[in-house]
């Protein structure tokens, strides 16, 4: 071998290197956004020697240096995460074996040890992300991945990185009909096989069964998704989007809790009478790792969720027995016209009056007060309007960083700061409520929820969660009135990204006004935006066994009707002619391949004429524009066929003529 | 019974499922029925990943993961086809196959064609017997390439070309494909010629005759060369003095006696106690020996009898006649 092709091949081994390098990059660069610092330097700088190695063409690193750099490493993982065990930790190990194998690279079984690896880490990537753009970002990696494995298969020549590249998508293009068929027809289970580690599911927000200042409105800042919903019919207006999910009547002077159900308790009998047609919606549930559902008031009672058993309470909450861990879709139905336990007696409805003793003395006399101010007989409402009218004539604010309030918390609310987020409204106001006589709860939840005018579908935020009260008379039953809305009824009537001012950095302002305005370019591109990412949750990420059973049946509906049905049996029929009068056709090969060999002319414009001999229609064909090759082919397949047909004997068998000719055919192609 | 049951199975897996064939004339097209394929250990190892990542889909509830996975094994399937097409309706052909001597290494010349539009990249060659092919070549779309495979050339007689073995991992390195070839070619196989080489017979006819040795002594002047001329005979005094570049001409030495006297290679005048094989060696190693020195021979062996002459083609049939001697249906 020449120096010079020996210096050809070092290049070469040097360029499919820092390819395979530059495709394991791709693949730990996600990881780097939620490992631990030290490890993404690690794996950083690990490939940075590697690829330094290769430039320099320098030997690889001993064994006796390797050894202990990969035990500290898992010692400082240990260190990282106090176990061995678990997702994170895998994931970080495996991060590293892939940084670390590069430095450990031999024959050609470890490229492939390699190539499997990655392959394995990209999959880990989508614990923590499986938007649009992790799949992009992932289809970019894995063309460069499978290009770099090709590259080491190459032997002596090698096309161009392009050239490459383009094998790679052919490859991809081959497979991507098989793919998205297995993606559709294949089986699915509802994981998990089984238990997954603790940390599994960490990192979600939602409700929780009880509230204190703040637990709401540090809710209200996470942008994440609670569940989109999909009406049958019209969407209701965005004041009727109340979306129950917890109700809390127990108050310790500062945090709402559930009340508990005693053991043994019978259960009551709810009393509800629903007018109207009830709306119907189906829901998608991002997994909460909670058991509260969230379901427009007022649901009806027929609700399934697949895979789940469900429970419900005499608040008229519905939950899980089992926390939902991943995304489910399921149908319910809402009245929103309905009155719930009219005419119970009062004596049952007394625990929603207990207040905790020695707490909010000022509120206590306010609420004497406006107690005195109106008549003993009179309505409920007027009472609660006495204290709506006060939130909305007194210079309360509505805002998402209230102040912090002492131990009299409502005291504090209502004389002092006067500022607070839907739940010191809806505390205030039912502790106020509950002072003058009137059994209240609060009840959290969500309100509103912003509608895609591209695919119609409601998509309701954990910044959407808000709280409201109600209040129960003997005739009117259990009312929902939302404190809120006397002090910022944009809040209720739009939603909350519009209803609170938010600071815009950088003279910014008018963006965010654009993005605001629904009519904007930017707010219809962020709509379909989120259309997009909306199917894609529901058809790529969200396939479950539910949605393909549904697919599939809807496919098979489809072909169940009877036109479609007639449609595919006659060309079934039609394909089955045409086979039988191929197979009856004579079985001379011999014509057979002359006839293949005229229609492939007649493609080109050159279809042999009925009264052509092959010896006219050569030189007809001679005329043709084609490369010398497929001339030379040509004029030896007609001679050939002339002699085998006039028998004018050639040296060959004729079974090898006809086998030279069945070469000859696709080369006249 | 087992080797029965053996021998059974190995000709059931040749004949039927290789289909391997005894050579055929001309260009042999690589059908896809004369491909085979089956998953290299990598690709093993791939399919244990594959089911791996499965589970972890599953598990985790990963769409992305069911997606990635799909995709890979799909990716795998694309690879098999592409592999197997690697091979298939690639165009074989033997080329030149020139004699050699035994003990030395037979050189097979095949050419590889491509009429189709794709390239074909790193086809492995090697003859079956040698096991894992060790020569790689590429074939580029509509172009045609030569590989010369060396079998070693044990004994005289004619060499029939080994089996070939093409094998392909193209593009991806999941799959093996692979088919046979029986190239219709054969080399001629001389004997080897005896070492240390033993003189000429020197007390030819010629010495009878009382011309002396069949020697170069008689140095009888120079003439114009003409072509054939061995170089040790050529008159470089001469050259010199007129070089060729200025007009001069290439002169040869001319020796009397050598087209006199007649050196007779004759098999039957060895001694009798020599066994065959020594005695077609010696006849080889004096064949080369003459052809070496320009002299003109006569060459005796059965019903052979050839010259005297000395040259390429005189050469070329004795060796034959060596070579092929006493092996019956060879020619």
């Amino acid at each position: 071998m020449s120096s010079a092709r020996l210096a050809l091949r070092l290049t070469r081994d040097k360029s499919d290197t820092l390819l395979l390098l530059a495709a394991s990059l791709m693949v730990l660069a996600p990881h780097f956004a939620h490992l631990p610092l030290w490890i993404s330097a690690l794996a950083c700088a690990t490939l940075l020697w590697r690829a330094a190695i290769t430039w320099l063409g320098k030997r690889m690193p001993p064994t006796w240096l390797l050894v202990p750099i990969a035990v500290a490493a898992m010692a400082g993982v240990y260190r990282s995460y106090h176990t061995l065990l678990g997702r994170e930790v895998g994931v970080a190990m495996l991060v590293l074996l892939l940084a670390f194998k590069l430095l450990e690279m031999h024959a050609r079984r470890d490229l492939f040890v390699v190539t499997f690896l990655s392959f394995f880490v990209l999959l880990t990537n989508f614990l923590y992300s499986q938007s649009m753009p992790t799949a992009l970002w992932t289809v970019l990696t894995l063309l460069v991945l499978l290009t770099a494995q090709q590259s080491f298969q190459y032997t002596s020549l090698v096309p161009t990185l392009a050239h490459r590249l383009r094998i790679t998508l052919k490859v991809g293009a081959l497979a991507a009909p098989l793919a998205l068929l297995l993606f559709v027809a294949f089986p699915r289970i509802q994981g998990p096989l089984w238990g997954l580690p603790g940390d599994a599911n960490s990192a979600r927000s939602g409700l929780n069964d009880s509230m204190a200042p703040g637990t709401l409105s540090s809710l209200a800042q996470s942008d994440d998704i609670a569940f989109r919903v999909r009406f049958a019919g019209a969407v209701p207006a965005q004041q009727q989007l109340y979306w129950r999910s917890i109700v809390l009547g127990d108050y310790d002077g500062r945090t709402w809790t559930r009340v508990p159900r005693k053991r043994g308790l019978q259960r009551l009998e709810v009393a509800i009478h629903a007018r109207g047609a009830p709306v119907r919606y189906e829901t998608t549930m991002e997994p909460s790792n909670t058991r509260w559902l969230a379901l427009l008031e007022l649901a009806a009672p027929d609700l399934s969720v697949p895979g789940f058993r469900l429970r419900d309470s005499d608040e008229m909450e519905q939950f899980t027995t089992e926390p939902v861990t991943h995304r489910v879709r399921y149908d319910a139905a809402a009245y929103l016209d309905y009155t719930l336990q009219a005419g119970e007696s009062p004596q049952r409805m007394m625990h929603w009056l207990e207040l905790p003793a020695g707490f909010n003395p000022r509120t206590l006399a306010l609420a004497q007060r406006l107690r005195a101010a109106t008549p003993a007989d009179a309505p409920v409402q007027q009472l609660s309007n006495a204290v709506l009218t006060r939130f909305r004539t007194q210079d309360y604010r509505y805002t998402l960083e209230p102040p912090l309030t002492g131990a009299n918390a409502v005291d504090d609310f209502l004389f002092t700061t006067r500022a607070g987020f839907c739940e010191h409204y809806a505390g205030a106001y039912v502790v106020l409520m509950r002072a003058m006589g009137v059994p209240a709860r609060v009840v959290t939840g969500y309100q509103g929820g912003e509608r895609n005018p591209v695919d119609g579908y409601l998509t309701v935020r954990q910044s959407d969660a808000h709280a409201w009260a109600e209040i129960w008379s003997q005739q009117g039953g259990w009312q929902r009135v939302d404190p809120t809305a006397a002090v910022a009824p944009e809040r209720v009537e739009r939603n909350l990204a519009r209803a609170l001012p938010r600071p815009a950095p950088f003279g910014l302002a008018p963006l965010l006004d654009l993005q605001n305005n629904p009519d904007s370019w930017l707010a219809q591109l962020r709509f379909a935006y989120a259309a997009l990412n909306n199917s894609w949750n529901q058809w790529v990420l969200d396939y479950n066994p539910d949605r393909q059973r549904s697919f599939l049946e809807e496919l098979s509906s489809m072909f169940g009707h009877w036109r479609t049905a007639l449609g595919a049996v006659l060309v079934a029929v039609l394909l089955a002619v045409l086979r039988w009068q191929r197979a009856r056709r004579p079985v001379d090969a011999l014509e057979a391949l002359y006839a293949a060999f005229c229609r492939q002319q007649l493609r080109h414009g050159y279809g042999r004429a009925p009264s052509e001999g092959p010896r006219s229609y050569a030189a007809r064909l001679r005329t043709m524009p084609a490369s010398t090759e497929k001339h030379a082919a040509m004029e030896q397949f007609l001679h050939l066929y002339g002699m085998l047909k006039y028998g004018a004997g050639g040296t060959e068998s004729r079974s090898a003529s006809l086998a030279t000719l069945t070469t000859l055919l696709p080369l006249c192609r | 019974m087992a080797g029965v049951l053996h021998a059974l199975y190995k000709k059931g897996r040749d004949q039927w499922l290789f289909q391997l064939r005894d050579s055929e004339p001309g260009t042999v097209t690589l059908t896809m029925r004369r491909v085979f394929i089956v998953p290299t250990r990598a690709g093993m190892m791939f399919a244990v990943l594959l089911l791996v990542m499965l589970v972890g889909a599953l598990n985790y509830n990963l769409g992305l993961g069911f997606a990635l996975t799909f995709f890979a094994g799909a990716c795998a399937v694309a690879d098999m086809v592409l592999t197997a097409r690697n091979l298939a309706l690639l165009q074989l052909a033997p080329g030149r196959a020139p004699p050699v001597f035994a003990g030395e290494e037979a050189q097979f010349d095949l050419y590889l064609r491509n009429r189709s539009r794709r390239d074909r990249y790193a086809v492995w060659l090697g003859f079956q017997a040698d096991g894992e092919p060790r020569q790689a070549v590429d074939v580029v779309a509509g172009g045609d390439s030569a590989v010369s495979l060396s079998a070693p050339a044990r004994q005289r007689g004619w060499l029939v070309a080994p089996r070939v073995r093409l094998v392909t991992r193209f593009p991806l390195g999941l799959f093996k494909a692979w088919s046979y070839w029986q190239p219709d070619a054969r080399v001629l196989v001389y004997p080897a010629p005896e070492w240390p080489a033993v003189a000429l017979p020197s007390s030819g006819a010629a010495s009878e005759d009382g011309h002396g040795t069949v020697g170069l002594d008689n140095f009888a002047g120079i003439r114009p060369y003409q072509a054939g001329d061995p170089m040790r005979h050529l008159a470089w005094r001469q050259i010199a003095r007129h070089d060729p570049a200025l007009g001069g001409q290439l002169v040869t030495k001319h020796f009397e006696g050598g087209a006199v006297a007649e050196l007779a290679l004759d098999f039957a005048a060895l001694p009798l106690q020599m066994d065959l094989e020594q005695k077609l060696s010696r006849m080889t190693g004096w064949v080369m020996e003459a052809e070496q020195r320009a002299l003109p021979y006569r060459f005796r062996l059965a019903q052979h009898d050839y010259g005297p002459a000395h040259g390429e083609a005189h050469r070329a049939a004795c060796l034959q006649a060596l070579a092929l001697f006493g092996l019956d249906g060879q020619r």
